[in-house]
This record gives structure tokens, sequence and C-alpha cells, in this order.
């Protein structure tokens, strides 16, 4: 018996725990140290972040930030919430998924202008120019993630059925494309599709992109987020940070700093070959501003509602959770 | 023994819930950060189903990893008993390989062989093999000095007897050894699942990650939960029952 009641003492005490430390982080949010959660390693796809953190335009603006980087295992939103972090870097279907459960996070600038995933193939094995190309092939797609709701979407406005292609779960290894087994292989084009692209390419096999965007799917990728709270309790500390970031994008894109930018993702991608960076850079900057007049970080509402169309017709959703009340465009201007 | 099992993982199961339930409450989170009881129950009941099957299709592979590793761990504790030069050589041997985290190269084996039946199987047979093997080779190394004493002295001592003795005299310690690696078995299919198999619950809570959905990792757990305690009680019988048969003949 008793026993059994130190057990249940200490089950006690560690919820206890467990709670005043969540508090504790939460609490810590109000000083100007904010942590900035990344959706995926530190790579080209963030180099306006690494950027800003470098030349320091986040302490120019009174605020001290540490950029971690994310990963499958690692979600911005959750740490949000729990106060692990201010900012994060999420996708759209990320955001919808989390305020369908009453997730109290909002979307402060997008990143991508352009959703950088798209499917490489061989265009001397394959061609893919209208969706019904697609019958047939073999589709490398991650289950559960947006690249199975956007190539769904694609399937299904082309009229076909699971049956008449073959979708093949891909992870992180790209072996099956490269041995043939898949034929179309979805990459971030700024980052893997530089790579393996250019891998094929100096092997003489010639690549074609497959991108959703010319089918008229528009599903947006990374977008800064942060708490519902943290815009009320600390408008400053948001506005600053959004400046501060996006001026690193501006900066980091601009011509002129192109080697300054490209240093900046080297000391924490030390795999990738300079040329490979280089040219990783080049394709970012078509997807951050797609043209000269496109805004930085500006929120394309368009995108972020018929990303919650889409994710509703595939019931990632239950019911409709109207994204765009989620969206603070005020804070890009 | 198979209830009380059940009964003591609900009962674990429950408390761990109810502490994320606790924390949930107490700071006010979201259901996507912890799914709420209400959640929880919808996902079991929407997911129950698939999740049994994967559960069976991630048992199967476990089982007969388990039976391979079994077969093997024996085959080379029987023969590493012995206080030989190969018999003290095949100890060392697996006393280092088993140094290895099969974790890392278990996407070695999905390179090379895919991701299909076969990685799961050589993966959840490589974790579970080598504790085993080290249980067996312990359990027979060690001589039961008074009975093998015995028949050594009258002459009537061959390997076989060697080995039927020291089994015998530890089958509580083997039968534990045995059910314990269950638990290595399916969680050396769950981990190759995660890295990169196609099917199964490991592949499931994968595809739940990506999903940040908590609450089908949390049904997923359960289901794991329960499918291992049932397996686990089955052996532990199976266990028990060899030993009774054995002792009957014996008697005999």
């Amino acid at each position: 018996m008793k026993h059994s009641t130190d057990t249940l003492l200490l089950a006690i005490a560690f919820v206890v725990w467990i709670v005043a430390g969540l508090w504790a982080q939460n609490a810590a949010a109000s000083d100007a140290a904010v942590t900035y959660r990344l959706k995926w390693l530190k790579n080209m796809s963030t180099v306006g972040d690494l950027f800003a953190l470098r030349q320091g335009y986040f302490r120019e603006r009174g605020l001290d930030v540490t950029i971690k980087p994310g990963g499958p295992e690692r979600d911005a939103i959750r740490e949000l919430e729990l106060g692990y972090a201010q900012f994060g870097v999420a996708s759209a279907d990320q955001v919808i998924r989390a305020l369908a459960k009453g997730a109290p996070v909002i979307v402060v600038a997008q990143l991508f202008q352009v959703n950088p995933l798209q499917w490489i193939y061989r265009r001397d094995r394959i061609s893919v120019e209208t969706l019904t190309d697609l019958k047939g092939k073999t589709l490398g797609v991650t289950f559960g993630k947006n690249d199975e709701i956007i190539m769904r979407t694609l399937l299904a406005r082309a009229q076909i059925s699971d049956a008449q292609v073959r979708l093949y779960s891909v992870r992180l290894d790209y072996t099956p494309f490269f041995k043939g087994v898949v034929d179309l292989w979805p990459v971030y084009i700024n980052t893997q599709g530089v790579e393996i692209g250019g891998r094929l390419a100096s092997s003489g096999e010639p690549v074609g992109y497959f991108n959703p965007d010319d089918h008229g799917v528009r599903f947006v990728a990374n977008s800064v987020v942060t708490s519902q709270d943290m815009a009320v309790r600390h408008p400053d500390i948001v506005r600053n940070f959004v400046q501060a970031l996006l001026k690193g994008w501006r900066q980091a894109l601009r011509i002129d700093n192109g080697s300054l930018a490209v240093e900046a993702v080297r000391q924490y991608d030390r795999d990738s070959a300079l040329h490979v960076l280089q040219e990783q850079l080049q394709a970012t900057r078509s997807i951050v501003q797609p043209t000269p007049r496109s805004v930085i970080g500006a929120i394309d509402h368009t995108a972020w509602q018929e990303t919650e169309n889409i994710m509703l017709q595939h019931r990632q959703i239950a019911k409709p959770v109207t994204v765009i009340k989620y969206l603070r465009a005020d804070m890009v201007r | 023994m198979l209830p009380r099992r059940i009964f003591q993982f609900f009962l674990i199961y429950c408390l761990a819930v109810a502490m994320l339930a606790a924390i949930k409450y107490g700071l006010g989170l979201s259901d996507y950060v912890i799914p709420g009881p209400q959640l929880l129950w919808k996902t079991l009941q929407s997911e129950l189903g698939r999740y049994l099957k994967d559960a069976a299709d991630t048992m199967t592979v476990a089982v007969v990893g388990q039976l391979l590793s079994i077969l093997l761990a024996f085959a080379v504790g029987i023969f590493g008993r012995r206080t030989t030069w190969l018999g003290s050589f095949i100890k060392v041997a697996a006393y280092n390989v088993q140094a290895y985290p099969i974790v890392a190269i278990a996407p070695i084996i999905f390179i090379l062989l895919g991701d299909g039946f076969f990685s799961r199987l050589l993966i959840a047979a490589m974790i579970c093999y080598f504790p085993l093997l080290l249980s067996v080779l312990g359990i027979m190394s060690e001589p039961i000095g008074d009975i093998e004493h015995f028949y050594r002295q009258t002459g009537r001592m061959r390997w076989q007897l060697e080995v039927k003795i020291r089994a015998f005299e530890n089958m509580h310690k083997l039968t534990t050894v045995v059910a314990g690696s269950s638990t290595l078995a399916m969680a050396g299919t769950i981990v190759a699942e995660f890295i990169a198999a196609n099917a199964g619950i490991g592949y499931s809570i994968r595809v739940a990650l990506y999903q940040s959905d908590l609450a089908k990792i949390l049904v997923a757990l359960f289901i794991i939960g329960i499918t291992l305690s049932i397996y686990q009680g089955i052996l532990e019988l199976c266990g028990g029952l060899a030993k009774r048969g054995w002792v009957g003949r014996v008697a005999a």
C-alpha cells in the first residue's frame, strides 16, 4: 500500500515538475531572447534566416535570436505552444492541421511564394507534359506529408484512379529513383533538385521537373509562424523579428551579396560543394521572389485558401478552419 | 498470467495517458500538442481496424525474426559453450559484434535489400539475436556440477545430454529470456519500419508523425502494447507447458 502511495506521489511530482518547467519556458518568452525553429536543416532553403543572423539584423532590432534546425521529428507549431520556441517555420498544411485542433498559431510571413516541391524525372525515359501523362507511372510520394496531398489532388483533377498509377513510398534515400524503380521523385527544387539534377545531368541523363503549380495546384509551403499570445502580448518583438528576418532574405537574395549568402549557409552545410550551393541560391531566388515586383514575405491569401480547400477535399481536416483569419499580412509591411 | 499481463499494461497505459492529460489541462494546451480524451477515443474508433492489421503484420515479422534468432542463438550458444579455442572465439566475437548499434546498420540493409519483408525480418532478427545469444551462451557455458559429474563418471555424457541438462535446469531463465526477446524483436521490427519500410505499425507511426498526429501515435502505442503483452503471455505459457511436459516425461 505504502509502495503504491509512493509511486503515485512520485508520478504527481513528475507532472508538477514538467508543468512548472513548461510554465517557466512560457514566461521566458517575454524576454527579447527568442528561439526560431526551422522546418528542416540549415540549408539553402533557410539562407535568409541565416543571413539575418550572421549580419546582425536581429541584434540591430534588440533581439537575441537562436536559430534551431528542424527535421521530421520537430514541429515548430508544437514548440510555440510549449514555449520552447517563439517563432518557427511551418508549411500551410501543418498550420491548417494545427488550427483544426485548436492550436493558437498565426502566420506572420510567407517565405516561399512558389512551392519548391516538384517531381524530378528523367526526360530520356518519360515525358510529363499534361496530367494524363502520369497514368501508368510509378510516382514517389511521402505518405502522410504534403506531397502526397498534392499528388492526390493532381490525380483527382486528371481523373486518374489509384489503380492507374503506382504510388511509391519515398524516404530520404534516392536509390529507388537512381535505379529507375520510380519514375517521378519529389524534391525541393532549390536544394535536392539542384543536387540530384546536377548529378544526373553530369552523367548525361537529362532531367525534367513536374511542377504542380503549372497544373493549377497551389499549395503554400514554408511560412513564418508565431503564437497568438505572442502577437498580442509582444507585438513589437513580432514586428521586429519579421522585419529583421525579411531584411535578411532581401539582402541574401541580392546578386551582389551572393558569396556572403553562400558563406552564411556553408558554415552549416559543409557537405554541399560550393558550386552546388551557388546553384541552390539561384534556384531559391526564383522561389522567394519569382518576379522583380514580388514582395518578399508577402502572404498569398488565395493560395492559403486553396490549400485549405484541398485539405478539406482530401479529408485532412474535418471542417473548415477559415485560415485567412490567422494570416497577419500587416507584419510584413 | 495472460490476463494479468494485459491488465498491467492497460494500467500503465492509462497512467501515462492520465499524466499527459494532466499536463495538457495544467498548461491549457491544444489537441494539436496533446490530444484530449475525446479526440483519442475518436481516433481509436477510426484507426483501430487499420492499426490492428498493421500490428499483426509487424507481429508476424517479429515472430519469424525471433524464431530465426532463437534458432541461431541456440546453435551458436551450444557450439560456443565449450572451453575450447573456438568456443572462446565465438564468445568474444559475439560480445564484440553485439556492441554495434543495429539501427546504424539498418539504412545500409534497406539500400541493399530494399524496403520489403526481408529487410524488416533481418533487422528484427539482428536486434533480437545478440542479447539472446549472450544469455544462451551464459546459460550453456555454466556446468550443472552435481548432475553432469554423475554422467561423466559413469561415462554416459554426450554433448546432447549436456545441453539438455543445462537447458532443463535453466528452463525458467531461458523462458524469461525468450519472452523478453520478443520485446526486442517487436522493437526491432518497429524501428525497421520506422526507418524505411512501407508497411507495419512502425510505418503507420511514421506517417502519423508526418501529420503531427499524436492521437494516432498514442493509439498505435496502445495496440503495440496489447499485442506484445498477449504474445509474451503466450510465450510464457508455452515455456511453462514445455517444462511441465519435460518433467512429466522424466518422471515417467
